[in-house]
């Protein structure tokens, strides 16, 4: 009796298990979206809820801050200038990325030349690695007042401030990447009698780039970190400067928008870097 | 000087805690141009560190080597590798990777000639379908297959293989290796090439050397691999040589694997005691091959003259005569029962090899051997040298007839190519001459690898009472009373141990006047049957021995001189003989004939050991004269004109004559 009801069940039993399945599938996908959006969602609310009970002090809820007309106007224009103090946020993220772009640029020439040769050079890595292991646990505003000493320049400050930041994560992941190449690499060079210039553009740096990128992807996420606290001291231009502006002319709700848009270029900075690696380094 | 040359090579790695590895020590090796040779052996047995000291990937500790004349200092592209995981660079297409070999090695070259020389490696190991892939897109036996064309593409000197197939699967690594042969027998350059599969080898290799297991790790034989080329797989596992020679290397290779695993090495004692008897010496490993006659140093062993003279004696049994040569050359033996010929033939450098001077005070039997021929010449009626060549002639479209002989400088080579040539029958051109180990006759009679063989007891008696062949010929019909065994060792051990080596002729004889005394047969059969020596039936090693002897087929007869080891002062050679051994290794080109051939005789036989030794014991000793000599057939060998008489025969290799330069003798050390 058993076996018979085992044959009758099972054929019936079979679609069902594969709808559930599909509709698992489904499910599971949505999640990755619905279950941040829910997320979201919970915080705003509970944000506008505190906000209405006064424990937030000056900070207003997502709802106030939307109806103003100043703030929406911040999220509609953001290229607009009305005169040299007042531009768009799209203006300020650009002076910011501008000086991002050269302190970084500048860390990643410094960083990866200092990590080849304390990688390859015994002497240098003996004399050196001890001074940037302490050197790269300052913290970045820490050398605000002595980058303004020396170059008695608040922009040039700033730029100096986010080179100092992100070299350290280059110099010390560039080292590592050198000593990491294969010996097998080696072995061909020296059979092949590679001169050094070839050696270190077709074995040394395409062998340590993984490692270059990790460090540049460290390096970028600090330094974004960094440009927004030194433009609140050095003033003038950037995103930093307005939201540290924004506030003295208590307006919070504007700090709000900014601070969205410093998470949202830190985000696209760090995913631009992992790209830029993904596609130059080259996968066994 | 060789075109690769590895001289005395050691390596010491310095390990943590400030201690030191000897991975080798004392390798030499010499590799001709266009040679193919394979390095074997057990993991850590160095055979990679080899390897690499000849790449220059590394400071050799001691020694030199040499390409082409020049020393290798560091690496550099004539000494090319293909690494055994590939190497290849994998941000690099397939073509990149060869084209940096090519624009690194070929500077002069333009853009075009690169891309043509890199098209054609490409295409030379098929993959110019891959070519703008990265390594990380191919195979395994693609890559493999990269690394041996960027080798290649650098055209160098020497190419070094590293284990090339190690990590592949057992078909793609069979295929490659038929693809490297025919690549290899298209271009002929110098290999070396590192493995630990057998079969690679022989299918590869020219030669095989086999590396003693690490630490302090040495060559520990080299072979000549006997395969006819081109080769393909097919038809060399088709070859008789090829199971033989198979079953060679893993014997080695288990033998190696045994003494890692009991610690056993290098059995001979360094130690020298200095003894009340004054012997230099008292603790000796002497090499020896089962056969009948070695029944000199088993009785020796057995009956205790070893001891009565003061020695402690290790028989140690060879499996060949290659293999107890390369103990005495590299020092594992002491002393050891050679063929009769190996002493002048090693100290004249047999084959071109290097010579060593080897000594011998005394002969230790005479006559012993026989030639068998398969059961199938006996059906068709053949019972003589003479049978034998009206067969060929009436047969001439038939399959090249093989015959087994036991080492190129022995007494069986120079009686069967004698009792061949005296038929008109041409050895090197009519026949085909093999070495087979003398244990392994009998099989390869039976498995139909070779149509007969010329060697000493218990081997014929073996196939006689197993219906498998006849004997056509004796010692006894060809060169009565020959000098069969003798007692030889390098002249260097003999330099620095006199008394010692004094002793054991002393020994030696005792035990060969022992045998020879009638009454005694019986029991040195029984000895001689036993499992140390040549493990056979005592039914088998009684035919000679006990003076009777089967010829196969209902013939037999009383034959009471078949082994004689003592009586008519056997022991004794006399310089006629040693000169016609001379003219007849000459004859069939395994030496030069030397100009000063009285030198090289009076060097190699040491009558003043055997003198001195016999004045102990109160033997008598004949004079040495050179007296004229008649063989069988009549032949006269007249010792003012050895080169006459070399001429005088109608079928014979073509014979060099030159001056031989011996090595000045070491002075002994006290």
């Amino acid at each position: 009796m058993t076996t018979t009801n085992d044959t009758i069940t099972t054929p019936i039993s079979v679609p069902e298990e594969k709808s559930s399945q599909q509709f698992k599938e489904i499910a599971d996908r949505a999640s990755y979206v619905l279950l941040p959006a829910l997320a979201l969602g919970l915080f705003l609310v509970v944000w506008q809820l505190l906000s209405g009970t006064g424990i937030t002090g000056t900070l207003p809820g997502p709802l106030e801050i939307l109806q103003d007309t100043d703030t929406q106007r911040l999220i509609r224009e953001p290229f607009f200038i009305d005169d040299a103090n007042a531009k768009g946020l799209g203006w300020q993220l650009l002076a910011s990325l501008q000086r991002v772009a050269l302190g970084y640029s500048l860390a990643a020439v410094v960083g990866v030349s200092l990590g080849v040769l304390i990688g390859s050079v015994r002497v240098f890595r003996l004399a050196l690695d001890p001074i940037f292991q302490i050197f790269r646990t300052i913290p970045p505003l820490a050398w605000l007042p002595i980058a303004l000493a020396i170059l008695r320049d608040g922009p040039s400050g700033g730029i100096f401030v986010i080179f100092i930041t992100a070299v350290w994560p280059i110099i010390i992941n560039t080292a590592v990447g050198v000593q990491a190449t294969p010996q097998d690499y080696k072995n061909v060079a020296s059979v092949l009698k590679l001169s050094n210039t070839t050696y270190f553009f077709q074995i040394l740096l395409p062998s340590a780039a993984s490692y270059i990128f990790t460090g540049l992807r460290i390096a970028v996420g600090l330094a974004w970190l960094a440009i927004v606290a030194a433009e609140m001291l050095t003033g003038g231009t950037g995103i930093g400067f307005f939201i540290w502006d924004s506030y003295n002319s208590s307006r919070i709700g504007d700090i709000v928008v900014a601070v969205i848009y410093v998470g949202l270029v830190g985000f696209i900075l760090d995913r631009a870097v992992y790209y830029a690696g993904k596609l130059l380094v080259a996968s066994e | 000087m060789a075109y690769l040359e590895i001289q005395n090579v050691g390596k010491v790695f310095n390990t943590a805690g400030g201690r030191t590895f000897e991975a080798l020590k004392g390798v030499n090796l010499q590799i001709e141009e266009g040679e193919f040779i394979s390095v074997i052996g057990h993991s850590g047995c160095g055979k990679s560190t080899l390897l690499n000291l000849v790449a220059g990937l590394y400071p050799m500790s001691s020694g030199r080597i040499m390409v082409d004349g020049s020393l290798v200092t560091e690496a550099g592209p004539d000494r090319m590798v293909a690494f055994q995981n590939h190497s290849l660079l994998p941000w690099l297409t397939v073509r990149q990777n060869i084209e940096l070999a090519v624009k690194a090695v070929h500077k002069n070259l333009s853009e075009t000639e690169r891309k043509a020389l890199v098209d054609e490696h490409l295409a030379m190991v098929n993959l110019n379908a891959a070519a703008d892939k990265k390594p990380g897109q191919i195979s395994g036996g693609m890559k493999q297959r990269v690394g041996i064309a960027r080798a290649l593409v650098t055209q160098p000197k020497v190419l070094l293989l590293d284990e090339p197939f190690g990590a592949l699967d057992a078909l793609t690594r069979g295929r490659l290796q038929e693809q490297l042969l025919k690549i290899w027998e298209a271009h002929r350059i110098t290999v070396m090439m590192i493995t630990h599969d057998v079969e690679e080898a022989l299918l590869l290799s020219d030669r095989i050397v086999m590396m003693c297991n690490g630490p302090s790790a040495r060559v520990g034989e080299i072979m000549t691999v006997e395969l006819p080329r081109p080769r393909t797989r097919m038809e060399v596992i088709n070859n008789p040589n090829y199971y033989r020679q198979r079953n060679e290397l893993l014997y080695f290779l288990n033998k190696a694997k045994k003494e890692k695993a009991t610690g056993t090495k290098v059995p001979v004692s360094k130690v020298r005691v200095g003894a009340s008897n004054g012997l230099e010496k008292q603790t000796l490993e002497l090499g020896f091959v089962s056969l009948s006659d070695c029944a000199p140093l088993a009785i020796a062993q057995e009956k205790g003259f070893f001891t009565k003279h003061g020695l402690t004696v290790n028989l140690s049994k060879e499996t060949s005569w290659k293999t107890l040569l390369q103990g005495i050359l590299e020092d594992r033996l002491d002393a050891a029962q050679m063929v009769a010929g190996m002493p002048l033939g090693q100290t004249l450098g047999i084959f071109n090899k290097t010579p060593t001077t080897i000594v011998t005070a005394m002969t230790l039997s005479r006559n012993g051997n026989a030639i068998t021929l398969s059961r199938k010449f006996h059906d068709l009626g053949v019972r003589s040298a003479k049978g034998l060549k009206n067969y060929l002639d009436s047969n001439p479209g038939a399959k090249e007839l093989t015959f087994g002989m036991v080492y190129p400088s022995s007494m069986h080579n120079i009686l069967l190519r004698y009792w061949l040539a005296s038929a008109g029958i041409d050895p090197d051109k009519d026949v085909n001459l093999v070495v087979i180990p003398p244990a392994q006759m009998v099989a390869n009679l039976q498995a139909g690898n070779i149509d007969g063989y010329c060697v000493g007891e218990p081997w014929n008696s073996r196939a006689i009472h197993e219906g498998l062949g006849f004997v056509p010929a004796t010692s006894l019909d060809i060169l009565p009373g020959h000098a069969e065994k003798v007692l030889g060792m390098k002249e260097t051990w003999a330099e620095a141990n006199p008394k010692t080596h004094v002793a054991l002729v002393k020994a030696l004889l005792e035990a060969c006047q022992f045998c020879d005394q009638p009454e005694n047969r019986d029991e040195v059969i029984q000895i001689v049957a036993r499992k140390a020596y040549t493990n056979a039936d005592p039914i088998y090693s009684s035919m000679g021995l006990s003076g009777s002897y089967n010829y196969g087929f209902g013939r037999a007869a009383q034959v009471p001189d078949f082994n004689v080891f003592f009586k008519n002062h056997a022991n004794f050679s006399t310089r006629s003989e040693k000169l016609w051994v001379l003219t007849q290794m000459a004859r069939w080109g395994l030496v030069m004939f030397p100009r000063n051939w009285e030198e090289v005789i009076e060097r190699v036989y040491r009558l003043d050991v055997y003198r001195q030794a016999c004045h102990d014991l109160s033997f008598a000793v004949p004079e040495a004269n050179y007296q004229s000599f008649t063989l069988p057939d009549g032949s006269v060998l007249d010792p003012n004109d050895p080169i006459g008489y070399i001429n005088s025969f109608a079928i014979k290799h073509e014979v060099t004559i030159s001056d031989m330069k011996l090595k000045p003798r070491l002075l002994t050390v006290a």
